[in-house]
């Protein structure tokens, strides 16, 4: 790699050629502000606070625009530099409402920030300030089906008009008008209608866009715990965050507050869509699984896992037993089992050592995995493309050696099962499904098998009340993808992590546990203490794979959003994982944990070409 | 007066003036082209360096070097842009060129064109000058009926299209950065340089933007000679030139002359002298962006160096004449209205600073200024100077600085008596104005 050498306030720095003075200096850790600059798109010098000198230049330049070169001398903090910037920071302050007390942005926005950090201590404006569709919160006007706009805060850093134009490919947002008039605008007011549009909140620096999602839900130092995981809603895998409200568990509402994109060049870049971003609810939801239950007639009862476990497994055997007599055992098992791709490799590997266990090597047979794909409208020239797959691990499950079709991401097939199930043959049908509701696509035929009683038994182990597990004989109450430690194999054949960030509500359980109860009451040696156990036993049998070493990726815990800057621009986080910066840290909140290990094994240090 | 005989100029008050015909019979016109398609095009920016000749549209950069600073090597296109946007206060003179002697700028479009390699001329007009353009458009097509432009131009071999596009009206799309975004169809607001324009212009490819006047120069040197451009006028202000003259003088107007022409003779022998034969107050000599200068300044040869080394700029040659009778608290407030409506509005500075300039001068000119007002008025100026994207910024903020700096004493009477101390009589004679 070819690298140049400049000085930065005195200090030698040594950078990859083509890297401009700004990005040379963040990775110095060097604090020079900046708006428009947006490391996952172009660059635009237009908001002029990221002003340095440099030797021999006449004027001022704007860092983020000049590359930098053997031998140049910047400065960032002599007296002409910093009242320069200063002056920059009045200007953008000039007509700003600063009613931080009521904007979402307040407590991690870069414009407080940099202006305690940067800005003059006053202003000298007094004239009223310049105001476009009113004053205060009541100036938010829609932005589309998911964001809101407040113009009045918009300090035209145009990074929502360039994202919409070079990453969406579709320049839904513009300005129109000039000077100090130019406002944000869609056309005819229609506001942003995109499956990337969350976005704009995060590359917005200031409180003007904002997602109806976490608008007026929490506050910055309301949500302190941040846990680094992996989306699963797609194939695609992106990485993400997690983010926890404080609050005590007898409170009300939800701790999962909002999920924003961690930066992995070769998966997500910055982004990540609206699918991913705003469908979390139903994690803690209304019809979140919270206990086992049984059949008991019409109604399913809430049942203790120690009175559940010993009638499934009878329940079972029985079923097993009654078709023993049966020639084909193995072309027709009597128990059969529907698993959707969002099981984790975890899950599908303890259930492959149980249908192994119990039928033979040709166990996986018995297996039908099942997911659903649809096409996401998005412009052809796209920078971020969702995935068509609605599932995170079609691709774990087939290097596991579960039939999953052709295709990179494969084509779900439920025509044997179907068929297996409505001519009687089956004797019960076990269902894993730790997605959301509708993961497993059309369940009404099996449903009805049920009811009709040409499937004597069905157990649906998941996260959710659906009405399959409404029709269900036992129903397990597994954990979603934030509750546990888990990996997905992306449609890149990555092999990702995903994090527990917060517990299983109630009794439900993590999911490969269930699978080593059910195993061990049927009388197989499946000898798991913890996640992290199945894990290394999985890496342990796929030597020369990327399974090989699953067990070294860290399992990240809760952890402080260590400062305001961090927590401000989730986008650019990775920045902050590994560079100083000399910013406040986040103020009044106590859960500071030590000892974690660095996030490097997660988050390449490395800018996007 | 020195005695000098118009060549840009020259049959500008003619009736079919414009006409191909009229060019080719009066002008020697086409003949500049004919003689530079028998060279190389390298000679062609040889003989223009050579000349001397700087561009007219505003920053006096010489013209030869722009050209070959035009990437070479390269497997994309290459364009000329003519900057016909015409937009700083003060200035009209690529308007009588293209009115009244367009072949003159379409042959330059041409020869420009072959110099640096390109077979695309563009003339981006402003956006007010509807009639212009279809002055322009008809004689391009007699151009072409002609061969002096289209396929096998003069049966050299070499090809060139020449079209206009009308802008939709903005100050700042005469910047060059911001004509070419305009061009390719999006807001007119400037770039980010470097990469300058000859090495990514126009769609990404090398492009050179030169003024209309400039480019109209270029017949003129390939059919003359070098030296013979360079040796009308001080040494590198070489060349005719035309200058606007307006404001208080008795014959407003575009006057043609060598850069040895001084401020003085621009206006008592070109324009008439003063208006009412009133006192001269200042002069704004290079259009509304740049510094004023004084009475003893009115002896300063109208060339780029001279009225640099006098404090100002010869910018665009808009020469704005002031008589005794002018505030200059209002000529500031009457300007930064201008600027703070034509800011594009993508730098913070100039975007947020044109309108704040615009409200302290507006308070302070209307009597309800306080004394921390000049200072803010200074402070605000400063913060922008210097610190915007492109040029606008410190045009912008010149005639607040300039004004303060010269007639600080004004800003004070303002503020102190709380109104125009200065204009009492040419008020009550001009009520209208006086309005302001
Ligand atoms: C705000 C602004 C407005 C400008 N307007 C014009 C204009 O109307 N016409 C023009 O020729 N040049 C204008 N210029 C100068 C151009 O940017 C550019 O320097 C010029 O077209 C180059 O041509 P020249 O070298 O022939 O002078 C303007 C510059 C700025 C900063
Ligand atoms: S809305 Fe936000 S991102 Fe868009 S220009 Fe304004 S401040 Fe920048
Ligand atoms: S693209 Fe897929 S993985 Fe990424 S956020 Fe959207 S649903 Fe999640
Ligand atoms: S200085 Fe003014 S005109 Fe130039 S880019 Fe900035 S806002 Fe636009
Ligand atoms: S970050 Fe450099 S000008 Fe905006």
């Amino acid at each position: 790699m070819e690298t140049v050498t400049l000085t930065i306030d005195g200090q030698p720095i040594t950078v990859a050629k083509g890297r401009t003075v700004l990005q040379a200096a963040i990775e110095a850790g060097v604090s020079v502000p900046y708006y428009c600059y947006h490391p996952g798109i172009s660059i635009d010098g237009s908001c002029r606070v990221c002003v340095v000198k440099i030797e021999k230049m006449p004027k001022l330049q704007t860092s983020c625009s000049t590359l930098c070169a053997d031998g140049m001398v910047v400065s960032t903090r002599e007296p002409d530099v910093v009242d320069a910037r200063a002056g920059v920071f009045e200007f953008l302050l000039a007509n700003h409402p600063l009613d931080c007390p009521v904007c979402d942005k307040g407590g991690e926005c870069p414009l407080q920030d940099f202006s305690y950090t940067f800005g003059p201590a006053d202003s000298r404006m007094d004239f009223p300030r310049r105001v476009f569709d009113g004053e205060g919160v009541k100036a938010d006007v829609d932005f589309g089906p998911t964001l809101m706009l407040n113009r009045n805060r918009c300090i035209l850093c145009t990074r929502c008009v360039r994202f919409m134009k070079e990453i969406d490919d579709d320049a839904q947002i513009g300005i129109v008008d000039r000077g100090a008039g130019s406002e944000i605008a869609t056309f005819q007011e229609q506001g942003v209608h995109s499956l990337l549009s969350g976005n704009l909140m995060d590359v917005c620096p200031v409180g003007a866009i904002l997602t109806r999602d976490y608008r007026f839900k929490s506050r910055p130092w309301d949500n302190p715990t941040v846990v680094d995981t992996t989306c699963t809603l797609c194939s695609k895998g992106c990485n993400t965050s997690a983010w926890l409200k404080a609050k005590p568990e007898w409170a009300k509402g939800s701790r999962l507050i909002r999920m924003t994109p961690r930066y992995n060049p070769d998966v997500n870049g910055y982004w990540m869509c609206d699918i991913g971003r705003f469908n979390y609810h139903w994690v803690e939801g209304e019809s979140r699984l919270r206990r086992p239950m049984t059949r008991n007639g019409d109604v399913l009862e809430p049942t203790a896992w120690h009175d559940l476990q010993p009638r499934l497994r009878d329940r079972l055997r029985q079923a097993r037993g009654s078709s023993e007599s049966a020639a084909s055992s193995v072309q027709a098992p009597p128990v059969r089992f529907l698993v959707s791709a969002h099981a984790s490799t975890e899950e599908l590997f303890v259930l492959k050592q149980l249908v192994e266990g119990l039928m033979g090597s040709e166990g996986l047979n018995a297996v039908t995995l099942a997911w659903t794909t649809s096409d996401k409208a998005q412009p052809a020239g796209t920078k971020f493309k969702v995935s068509r797959t609605n599932a995170p691990n079609v691709n774990g499950a087939r290097d596991l050696g579960y039939q999953v079709g052709a295709g990179n991401e494969g084509t779900p097939d439920l025509s044997a099962l179907r068929s297996a199930i409505e001519s009687g043959q089956t004797a019960a049908v076990y269902v894993l499904d730790p997605g959301p509701d509708g993961s497993l696509g059309d369940t009404s035929w099996l449903i009805a098998a049920r009811q009709n009683g040409t499937l004597p038994l069905l157990i649906v182990q998941g996260a959710v009340m659906t009405d399959l597990a409404s029709a269900a004989d036992f129903v397990l109450a597994g954990s979603a993808f934030v509750e546990k430690d888990a990996l997905y194999t992306n449609d890149q054949g990555r092999v990702q992590a995903a994090s527990r960030a917060i517990a299983p509500p109630g009794e439900a359980r993590d999911d490969w546990s269930i699978l080593v109860a059910l195993g061990q009451s049927l009388g197989l040696a499946l000898a798991y203490e913890s996640a992290i156990d199945v894990r290394r036993a999985l890496a342990a049998t796929m030597p020369d794979t990327p399974y090989a070493s699953a067990d070294l990726l860290v399992v990240t815990r809760p952890v402080a959003a260590r400062n305001w800057l961090q927590a401000s621009n989730p986008s650019e986080r990775w920045k902050w994982d590994f560079l100083y910066q000399d910013l406040p840290p986040v103020k009044g909140h106590s859960v500071q944990m030590e000892g974690i290990s660095p996030r490097a094994a997660y988050i390449p240090l490395k800018l996007t070409e | 007066m020195t005695p000098y005989a118009p060549i840009l100029t020259s049959h500008v008050g003619e009736p079919n003036s414009y006409s191909l015909d009229f060019y080719v019979t009066h002008q020697q016109g086409y003949e500049g082209l004919r003689k530079a398609l028998t060279q190389e095009p390298g000679d062609i920016i040889d003989q223009v360096k050579t000349s001397g000749l700087r561009g007219r549209g505003g920053a006096g950069f010489p013209t030869g070097l722009k050209w070959q600073f035009v990437l070479k090597d390269t497997p994309n296109p290459k364009y000329i842009c003519c900057n016909a946007d015409e937009s700083e206060p003060g200035t009209f003179k690529d308007h009588v060129l293209m009115e009244r002697n367009p072949h003159l700028l379409i042959e330059g479009c041409a020869i420009a064109a072959f110099a640096i390699g390109a077979r695309v001329a563009y003339i981006y007009i402003r956006g007010e000058f509807y009639h212009v353009q279809q002055i322009l458009e008809a004689e391009i097509e007699k151009a072409y009926a002609a061969g002096f432009l289209g396929k096998n131009i003069l049966g050299s071999g070499f090809d060139c299209d020449v079209y206009v596009h009308r802008g939709a009206g903005a100050y700042e799309a005469g910047e060059e950065t911001a004509l070419i975004e305009s061009l390719e169809g999006k807001r007119a607001q400037p770039r980010i340089k470097p990469p300058f324009p000859a090495v990514a212009g126009l769609y990404q490819c090398p492009t050179a933007v030169n003024n209309v006047e400039t480019l109209c120069n270029v017949p003129l040197i390939v059919l003359n000679g070098p030296e013979w451009f360079s040796g009308m006028g001080p040494e590198k202000n070489g060349g005719p030139k035309l200058y606007c003259v307006s404001g208080h003088v008795k014959k407003p107007g575009v006057y043609e002359a060598s850069m040895h022409t001084t401020l003085r003779e621009l206006i008592y022998d070109h324009a008439g002298g003063m208006l009412d034969d009133r006192p001269f107050k200042a002069i704004i000599p290079g259009g509304s962006s740049v510094p004023l200068l004084l009475p003893e300044h009115l002896d300063t040869p109208a060339s780029f160096d001279d009225i640099q080394k006098a404090g100002s700029m010869l910018g665009s040659a808009g020469l704005i004449v002031l008589n005794d009778s002018v505030c200059m608290v209002w000529l500031a407030m009457n300007l930064l209205h201008f600027y703070r409506h034509e800011s594009c509005g993508k730098c913070t500075p100039c975007r947020e600073g044109c309108d704040w300039l615009y409200k302290l001068l507006a308070r302070i000119e209307g009597g309800e200024g306080q004394p921390k007002d000049l200072d803010l008025l200074f402070g605000v100026s400063s913060n922008i100077v210097g610190k915007t994207l492109c040029a606008f910024g410190d045009a912008a903020a010149t005639p607040v600085l300039s004004t303060m700096t010269l007639f600080r004493a004004e800003y004070e009477a303002h503020v102190r008596e709380g109104r125009c101390t200065l204009t009492a009589d040419w008020r009550a004679a001009h009520p209208v104005m006086a309005a302001h």
